[in-house]
């Protein structure tokens, strides 16, 4: 099929044809879906039974209304992305759901706004799938989003917009509400990456610039990419988030890893990191701490060890199969609805819940690499090893440094953690994942690629102009968005 | 790429591993240990949390109880003590940040509902909608009992034990100095840790009871154990005659042993242990040997911590033993209940109950009964003898001999009781021997009656009494009435009708607060 051909509006056809793979996945989703909403909602029972030994008055209004976000998310899906694995809404459902009873669970409070944010998130996430209707749109946008990026984690330093709070200025206040911009700085920046490295990967991993015995990428090539990532890992260093700072530089070194297929990006990322990280234990009294209360908590466990100890007793005391739901006391670990609430998870459910939860982000990790792994367009590749990368590395520093396996850096649990930003920023990750998984059914032939609706309405503009200059050539005075949107379906 | 992304995925789920064998680590591996550690409350918190039964006295009143605190406290429930400092050594305290004492402390379960068996019987009743499981305690303690105990001992530094020598059951143990645990259980950790430290360092630690974790020189009370191994050996009998000395000297020794007061004393059995000589027990512990008395004195439970179920009580002792053959002299010291004779004064009201009792000792408890929340018997004391150290005919021969120290003997000045009811009894003066104070001794007496049909036993022990030039400080003079009001009050004063009508009996009225001490000697 040619460019022209194709650009033939009598080619284009809507054939919302029966596929039985899009169906069964859609199905599957179905169910999972419903799965974790009964789980969430017996485990809001359970919770209430544990703390006020009474069935919550509100209970089927609230497996109600659960389920009636989580359907119409999956409605939404099974619309525009009918082909998209069925794993991976279900996966977040659960995560977020288990997180939103222990929020409940240990603040009635934050239980509202957290509701109120998860509708947001939803509604967001139902956005996100109708805007993004082909990924390789977001590539065009790599220079904004890059950009905005940056604009978004400079937000909180400027003066009477961003706020500090516990000791870190990722917050911007807007009235009531606070939000930290740097959560979607993170989706904006891996989108960059991945664009920009589909586009001049190879030139980067040819190395054609020689300096003495090294041999190393040009330096035009590498320049954008370093400067926005030293830029941003310099920017959240600042802002005293260790947490950002760590994943950021994580989630960098894995896509150049990825992209230039050359092992000596993670070397030479291990030994950056322990070059940076030993100068910060020296030159940082809040690093040092860190790094103190890792190696011993107990020296401090009454002012700054005070919470991973408690962390710690918290999972002891909840041993193999946890106190219950309710019955514990996760209220004594500082900040447990945020970034310790996998402690609470571990006192309550035990081993075996804490277990699971690790096995849903397993299970998250391999859907996600597996998007990857099938689509074979380079962007699409980088974008969901960035996206996949974030949240199993996100939750890997987080519980890590709940169990003291490393040092302590706060950073929200992705999907369960108490907080709008970090939730709806997540969503979007999901449904940008959704589609790259969508994307490439389609384009393996598992089910037909219609056209989308703005693919639609261009072609349907392109056809009126041509038919109005009475020709078939190839058009000139199209307008380049309109070209570009059409041509989006033929670049491979 | 691809492998590339094969290789993360492995990557990522190696780090996932690690993280579920650290998991592990915690949760299982070292849970033990940081379940023990000194600063986790988890446990105690989550006891906090849940509501707590009563503890109940034998007569009704309760002495402990929890109530829910308004929404907003930091813990869900209030500990209350209504009764006090009256039954705070056997209640003990349940505080968030020190834990929990004696009956709050082993019968925490029963007191949570979290035994085995009230959580089978608990699941009947959660799917009743009865989810509130704590049980209750009652005490064999009786209120009006503990309260006489506290009312005659009026303030002196002691304790009073009244115990039934036939069960084991103790009645009254009251000791002084004691605490009022309402004064730090529901305080802030800061304020709570003041008032223990404060309680701990001041004289006679009131957050011990002496009553049963402390013990004391005995003086001659001791020769009841003394008297009982003779008999049981066959080195005494009701016929044997001790002559008339004032002091004697025993082998490997140039040193005397005298009498109390350096009196000169002598004649029957009956005669030297009413009027309580020392020189003949030195003698009979002598001829029994160091083996004989030593074994003898184990008999009886000294050395062996007393079998009361609350915890921490003290082991009576009748010191170092090693080398006792080379130090006779010692030997019959301590036979009369000097030296480094100590004994816990419960134990002393279990002695005295051992001779009521035929013989045997019973383990004393202050537990009577537990139910679960719905008023169903979980456990009831089951009385178990501890020790027999006397024959039934030897109890009786005892008998007699204690008879005639309350008849005519040392306790015959303060100890006869209202209605002429029988009482065997033995005084006790240990003389410290300090230098600083010579005449700092601690009295006591041991009684049980009705001497023909024993009821009640009582211990009272008086510590660190001083004589004055009109008061000799002697255990009949001082420990004789505070024993005879409380055997009047349980036996034909109130607390007998208050047993018969089986509740709480009034007072005596404004009588003396330190009834007895005004009566001759």
């Amino acid at each position: 099929m040619t460019v022209a051909d194709d650009l033939d509006p009598r080619n284009i056809t809507v054939h919302d044809g029966p596929s039985p793979i899009a169906t069964r996945r859609r199905s599957t989703e179905l169910t999972l879906v419903v799965m974790a909403a009964l789980i969430t909602g017996a485990a809001y029972t359970i919770a209430a039974l544990g703390t006020n030994s009474e069935i919550p008055p509100g209970i089927v209004v609230f497996v109600l209304i659960l389920l009636g976000l989580l359907l119409s998310a999956h409605v939404v899906v099974r619309i525009v992305a009918r082909g998209a694995d069925g794993t991976l809404l279900p996966l977040a459902a659960l995560l977020h759901g288990i997180g939103f009873v222990m929020i409940t669970r240990l603040d009635d409070r934050l239980a509202g706004l957290q509701a109120t944010w998860s509708l947001i998130a939803i509604v967001v996430f139902v956005l996100t799938l109708v805007f993004v209707q082909r990924a390789t749109d977001l590539a065009r946008y790599r220079w904004l989003l890059l950009f905005g990026g940056v604009g978004l984690l400079l937000l909180p330093m400027v003066p009477g917009f961003g706020s500090t709070i516990n000791g870190a200025r990722i917050w911007v206040s807007l009235g009531p509400i606070n939000f930290q911009p740097g959560e979607f700085a993170k989706l904006a920046l891996a989108v960059f990456f991945a664009a920009y490295l589909a586009d001049r990967r190879e030139l980067i991993a040819a190395k054609t610039w020689k300096v003495g015995p090294f041999h190393l990428p040009e330096p035009r090539d590498l320049a954008p990419i370093v400067v926005a990532w030293g830029f941003a890992v310099v920017v959240m260093v600042g802002q005293r988030d260790l947490g950002s700072s760590l994943l950021f530089f994580t989630l960098f070194v894995v896509m150049m890893w990825v992209a230039t297929e050359r092992i000596g990006y993670l070397i030479v990322g291990a030994l950056l990191f322990a070059a940076a990280a030993a100068f910060a234990w020296t030159q940082f009294s809040h690093v040092q701490t860190r790094v103190d209360i890792w190696i011993d908590p107990w020296s401090r466990s009454l002012d700054s060890g005070y919470q991973i100890v408690q962390s710690l007793y918290g999972l002891s005391d909840g041993g193999l199969t946890g106190t219950g739901l309710g019955r514990g006391n996760p209220g004594q670990v500082p900040l447990a609805q945020n970034d310790f609430i996998f402690a609470s998870i571990g006192e309550e459910l035990g081993l075996v819940g804490a277990s699971s939860v690790l096995m849903a982000y397993l299970l998250f990790i391999g859907a996600g690499l597996r998007i990857a792994l099938r689509t074979e367009r380079t962007f699409e590749k980088l974008l969901a090893v960035g996206l996949t990368t974030i949240v199993g590395v996100q939750a890997f520093i987080i519980i890590g440094g709940v169990i003291k396996l490393v040092p302590l850096t706060g950073i929200t649990l992705p999907f369960v953690s108490y907080g709008g930003s970090s939730l709806v920023a997540n969503y979007v990750l999901l449904a940008l994942l959704i589609r790259l998984s969508d994307s490439s059914a389609r384009r393996l032939g598992e089910l037909p690629d219609d056209p989308t609706p703005s693919e639609r309405f261009a072609a349907w503009r392109l056809s009126r102009r041509m038919r109005r200059r009475g020709t078939t050539d190839t058009p000139d005075g199209v307008p380049d968005g309109a070209l570009a949107a059409t041509a989006t379906t033929l670049e491979t | 790429m691809n492998r590339q992304i094969r290789q993360l995925a492995l990557g990522l789920m190696a780090c996932y591993v690690v993280l579920f064998v650290a998991l592990n680590y915690w949760q299982v591996g070292r849970k033990e240990e940081l379940d023990a550690q000194f600063d986790n409350t988890r446990s105690v918190l989550r006891e906090f949390n849940k509501p707590r039964g009563p503890i109940v006295t034998a007569d009704g009143i309760v002495a402990a109880f929890s109530e829910p605190t308004p929404p907003g406290e930091t813990y869900d429930y209030r500990r209350e003590y209504p009764t006090g400092e009256l039954l705070a050594d056997i209640t003990g305290y349940f505080t968030f940040a020190f834990g929990s004492t004696q009956v709050e402390r082993v019968y925490g379960d029963v007191l949570t509902g979290s035994t085995a068996a009230q959580q089978v019987r608990g699941l009947g009743d959660l799917l009743s909608g009865e989810f509130d499981n704590a049980g209750s305690v009652e005490l064999a303690i009786r209120h009006d009992a503990q309260q006489a105990a506290r009312f005659f001992l009026a303030g002196q530094p002691g304790s009073v034990v009244l115990m039934e020598p036939q069960t084991g059951a103790v009645r009254a143990m009251f000791s002084n100095p004691t605490y009022d645990p309402n004064t730090f259980v529901n305080a802030d950790f800061e304020v709570a840790q003041e008032v223990i430290t404060e309680l701990q360092n001041e004289d006679g630690n009131p957050l011990l009871a002496n009553a049963y974790q402390e013990r004391y020189m005995p003086g001659s009370t001791f020769k009841v154990i003394t008297t009982g191994i003779g008999l049981e050996a066959g080195v005494l009998t009701p016929e044997t005659v001790f002559p008339n000395e004032s002091q004697w000297v025993p082998p490997q020794t140039d040193d005397p042993i005298q009498n109390y007061n350096g009196s000169t004393c002598g004649g029957d059995m009956a005669t030297v242990f009413a009027r309580s000589c020392n020189i003949p027990f030195a003698r009979t512990a002598i001829e029994l040997g160091p083996d004989a008395m030593v074994e003898g004195v184990e008999a009886w439970g000294v050395g062996e911590e007393i079998p009361l179920d609350i915890p921490q009580s003290a082991a009576s002792t009748f010191g170092t033993t090693d080398n006792l053959d080379q130090e006779l002299p010692l030997l019959g010291i301590r036979g009369f209940g000097q030296s480094e004779t100590q004994m816990v004064p419960l134990h002393m009201a279990m002695v005295a109950s051992t001779v009521a009792n035929g013989g045997f000792m019973m383990e004393p408890y202050v537990v009577e009964t537990t139910y679960d929340s719905q008023g169903r018997v979980l456990d009831e004391a089951d009385p178990t003898v501890w020790k027999n150290p006397l024959s039934p005919e030897n109890a009786l021969i005892m008998t007699e001999f204690m008879r005639g120290v309350a008849e005519r003997g040392t306790a015959s000045c303060c100890i006869a009781l209202e209605g002429g009811i029988p009482v065997a009894a033995k005084t006790g003066t240990a003389e410290l021997g300090l230098e600083s104070n010579p005449d700092l001794s601690h009295a006591w007496i041991v009684a049980f009656a009705p001497a023909d049909d024993p009821q009640y036993a009582v211990a009272v022990s008086l510590i660190n009494v001083e004589s004055t030039a009109d008061v000799a400080a002697t255990g009949g003079r001082l420990a004789g009435p505070i024993a005879k009001g409380l055997l009047d009050f349980m036996l034909t004063g109130p607390g007998a009708e208050a047993d018969a009508a089986n509740e709480p009996a009034d007072l005596p009225g404004n009588a003396d607060p330190e009834p007895g001490l005004e009566s001759d000697g």
